[in-house]
């Protein structure tokens, strides 16, 4: 529609030789020179040290680099009101996601606006999920706070991540403003995306292999906020019910119900950001053991944090987060002597320092320091033994230190 | 409501009432008294630009917001809408963001990355220089920005 095309694809070559051989990167996005058709991608690479425990790869000694995050996405209205929306992914972090290439999302988005203070519109494909304020974009560390998100509410190690991010379906979502005031709503009804950790997760890990089954899964989120996100409110509510098949006549079939309600506030400042988020899982298992209990669990995880923008480029991030396996046994004693593993298995305390600097356009490094007391969102395939009461003394530590850094660049 | 504005402006500061005491010397009302930019420090105003598809100062405060924030994408002839804007720290586009959209330019940056990487919108175009944006809005059909005048 608009630009020369020869001139867009030159710069296309150009841009791809360019990376291709690491001279050049391009300094905004690609125009494709249809319509709004644009190319954006970014590459962000990690490493994570730790004093104890292994976090994203072997990370105690000398470190892990085992910390890549790669994306290319196209977007782009083929009509005006119509979206178009792909983004491929390349993602490492040790044995929590064991770097392969995926599709992102891939969304069709059709927005009708019923006046100008009210819009409806129908998203489908593979959508990424709603989920409190940084699900939906968090592989891009251009979104992240920090070089980690709170990670009691953002797993990243734990089985539920793929679940978390995104899910094949559709999603319905409304937006009403009045002057100032804006409040929106969305709901997801898609597939669950499950992989055999997610399963191993959902079914608390004592099933063995096997497939999930059933109702769609249901993702819900209401938000109220004034002057375009000075002040931010958000209530999601995520219900997840699925029937688990063993792959093995040895195991148990079983049902597990999943509900779990967050409740997420900001407030933003022009130097200062306040963000806090508070999450309670709570789980029904049934089957699963011979004799099939019933097994009610609900966990609770939150966090505060303030981000300071002391200069152009530049932010300091403070967060304390926290994580408790049980909502009625936070120090863990209960569960550890019923499972014979140690209490810090069953809480995280996470209190993180960092700062941020954009040092060019388009470019980022970022570091911080986390001190944590609890091991409970550390991998289990990062850490094996951790969940053995026979090893798990040996190969963890309740108190230990992770300090992280990520470069990253994007067009 | 009226921002008498600098580019070194809070906009807490402005919107704390600090102004209505204080009378700006020269105000150059934008239309309707939508939005009122006094010169102070720089004599100058910044106005959003839509090439040869003539005025949009009829264009209100929410009306911008929602054309920058990219939740718009149609004009309402049913043209589509292409926004062009300058870098995040440019002088011009900070000057943009407080005196007419009313944010801080990190809010809309948060938006357009959020859009962008869930897939859920088309971030506007960043061109470097203030006449990039008049020649891209110009060469455009459906293009806007801003330009200072």
């Amino acid at each position: 529609m608009m630009s020369t095309t020869p001139r867009s694809i030159a710069r296309v070559l150009g841009t791809i030789t360019g990376l291709l051989i690491g001279l050049a990167p391009p300094a905004h996005a690609i125009d494709l020179g249809f319509r709004d058709f644009q190319m954006h991608g970014f590459a962000s690479q990690g490493y994570t040290y730790t004093s104890a425990n292994d976090f994203f790869g072997n990370s105690q000694g000398a470190g892990s680099l085992e910390f890549t995050e790669l994306g290319l996405n196209v977007l782009g209205h083929p009509l005006p009101n119509l979206l178009f929306a792909v983004q491929g992914l390349y993602r490492d972090t040790g044995g929590s996601d064991e770097g392969d290439f995926r599709l992102d999302y891939a969304n069709l988005d059709l927005s009708l606006p019923v006046s100008d203070d009210l819009t409806f519109g129908v998203r489908g494909g593979r959508v990424k999920n709603p989920f409190g304020f940084y699900n939906e974009a968090r592989d891009a560390i251009w979104t992240r706070p920090g070089v980690l998100l709170p990670q009691s509410i953002y797993f990243d190690s734990l089985g539920l991540r793929a679940s978390e991010l995104a899910s094949d379906g559709g999603l319905l979502y409304g937006r009403y403003r009045f002057g100032d005031h804006a409040f929106t709503t969305e709901l997801t009804i898609s597939e669950l995306i499950t992989d055999p950790t997610t399963v191993d997760f959902i079914t608390g890990f004592v099933a063995g292999p096997g497939t999930l089954s059933g109702r769609p899964l249901l993702v819900g989120r209401a938000g109220y906020e004034w002057q375009e996100g000075r002040f931010r409110l958000l209530f999601t509510v995520v219900d997840v019910d699925q029937d688990f098949e063993p792959s093995s006549p040895k195991g148990s079939p079983g049902n597990a119900k999943i509900f779990a309600p967050l409740v997420s506030a900001q407030v933003n400042l022009e130097d200062w950001s306040f963000t806090g988020e508070y999450l309670r899982i709570s789980s029904d298992r049934s089957g699963f053991t011979p004799g099939g209990v019933l097994l009610e669990q609900t966990s609770e995880s939150y966090y505060l944090q303030a981000q300071y923008r002391f200069a152009p480029r530049w932010s300091a991030l403070a967060r304390y987060d926290a994580l408790f396996a049980n909502s009625d046994d936070h120090d863990g004693s209960a569960t550890a002597r019923a499972t014979g593993l140690p209490r810090h298995r069953f809480y995280a305390k996470d209190l993180t320092v960092g700062l941020r600097w954009e040092f060019l356009d388009d470019w980022l490094v970022a570091a911080e320091y986390h001190n944590v007391d609890g091991t409970a969102w550390l991998s289990p395939v990062d850490n094996p033994g951790i969940n053995n009461p026979a090893l798990v003394r040996e190969v963890s530590d309740g108190h230990w230190d992770l300090f992280a850094l990520m470069f990253s660049y994007r067009f | 409501m009226c921002l008498r504005s600098t580019a070194g402006d809070r906009l807490g500061a402005v919107n704390r009432g600090r102004l209505l005491g204080s009378l700006p010397l020269r105000v150059c009302c934008a239309v309707l008294g939508l939005w009122c930019l006094g010169a102070s420090a720089a004599d100058s105003r910044v106005v959003p630009y839509a090439g040869s598809r003539g005025s949009v100062t009829f264009l209100t405060r929410t009306e911008l917001r929602d054309i920058f924030f990219a939740r718009q994408t149609k004009w309402p002839n049913g043209d589509p809408i292409r926004v062009f804007v300058l870098p995040d720290r440019h002088p011009l586009h900070i000057r943009f963001s407080k005196e007419l959209l009313g944010v801080y330019p990190y809010q809309l940056r948060s938006t357009w990355d959020r859009i962008l990487y869930s897939g859920t919108g088309v971030p506007p175009t960043v061109v470097n220089t203030p006449q990039e944006v008049h020649e891209r809005v110009d060469e455009t059909p459906g293009g806007i920005g801003y330009a200072e005048e």
